[in-house]
């Protein structure tokens, strides 16, 4: 590209359509690290969370727990992921919104959840009402409090698969977008199951959400890499 | 009566290093040397005559102790940009 004269009309013409495509290229060069890592981390969690509720192991660790210690490796894994990006582009901005967006949102339903039954609870009060529990079969009578909101899993599977959708569709890449169907199905499964099914059913979300989508993506970036230093 | 080209533009380097810019947020001096299959001079060069013609910002600054150069178009460079293909499509005839 040193020659700066002769340059024709057409030549300038073919030269924009070339570059833009050369661009086009180089956009989505993700590493697919992050994806493994919460594919990874929320398949373990939905998965030994079901085993436990499902086989009774003596087991009291909260393994959701795991998504909050994963927290901390996901900033260095950002920071250094954003050090090392050469071109920054408005796509790429507004997907790095989305998923900065759907975090807030995790834990903006986990508060939801663990606190919107106790202000319910506070309402009822307030208008002098209680609720009570019959056993249809001793007819028992107790007490009955909302302790955590209803299938709190729905909620959760509509939330992993809405970044995951638009990531899927703006990067035109099949195998997120398969994993975000295949989430809203899910979603709409859990509001008839109950919390073990539901945890499985996260935990199969993670893994055809991020996991293997990740490991496509990874795949298909240390190919480039290879290429790019031969 | 054609309309004449913009000769900051009408620059095959300055042309390619825009058209990159163009369709990204901000990107390093590397990635434009890359794309472009440019020498880091003559690509300085044609970027500083960019900025001078208020296309482009540049910006200087050190990332891990190396310096790191950042360029990115600026509403003056859209705009310039839009105009130059538009009057190329006149010229040749492309609707």
């Amino acid at each position: 590209m040193e020659a700066e004269n002769k340059f024709s009309e057409a030549d300038s013409l073919r030269l924009i359509a070339a570059t833009i495509q050369e661009a086009k290229g180089g956009y989505y060069h993700d590493s697919g690290i992050g994806s493994i890592f919460w594919g990874t981390v929320i398949s373990i969690a939905g998965l030994m969370t079901f085993f436990t509720l499902q086989f009774k192991w003596d087991n009291d660790f909260d393994w959701w727990l795991l998504a909050l210690f994963a927290l901390v490796p996901q900033i260095f894994i950002s920071i250094r992921e954003g050090r090392q990006k050469v071109v920054k582009t408005h796509v790429g901005r507004a997907l790095d919104m989305v998923w900065i967006l759907f975090g807030f949102s995790i834990f903006a339903i986990i508060f939801y959840m663990n606190f919107s039954p106790v202000m319910h609870m506070k309402f009822l009060a307030e208008d002098g009402t209680a609720l009570f529990a019959k056993n249809l079969s001793t007819g028992e009578t107790r007490d009955y409090s909302l302790s955590v909101a209803p299938s709190p899993g729905s909620l959760l599977l509509l939330l992993y698969a809405f970044p995951t959708m638009v990531t899927g569709v703006v990067q035109k890449f099949r195998p997120m977008i398969i994993g975000a169907i295949i989430t809203y199905v899910f979603f709409v499964i859990s509001i008839y199951t109950r919390n073990p099914v539901d945890q499985l059913l996260m935990g199969i979300s993670g893994l055809l959400n991020w996991l293997i989508p990740g490991l496509i993506l990874r795949k298909r970036y240390l190919k480039a890499e290879k290429l790019q230093h031969v | 009566m054609f309309k004449e080209l913009d000769p900051i533009l009408h620059s095959q380097l300055r042309l390619a290093a825009m058209s990159l810019l163009i369709s990204v947020k901000e990107a390093e001096f590397t990635y434009l040397r890359e794309k472009t299959n440019s020498t880091a001079g003559n690509l300085s060069v044609q970027l500083n005559k960019l900025k001078e013609a208020g296309y482009i910002d540049i910006t200087k600054q050190f990332k891990n102790n190396y310096p790191q150069t950042l360029c990115s178009i600026t509403p003056i460079g859209i705009n310039a940009f839009e105009q130059y293909v538009k009057d190329l499509q006149e010229y040749l005839n492309i609707k």
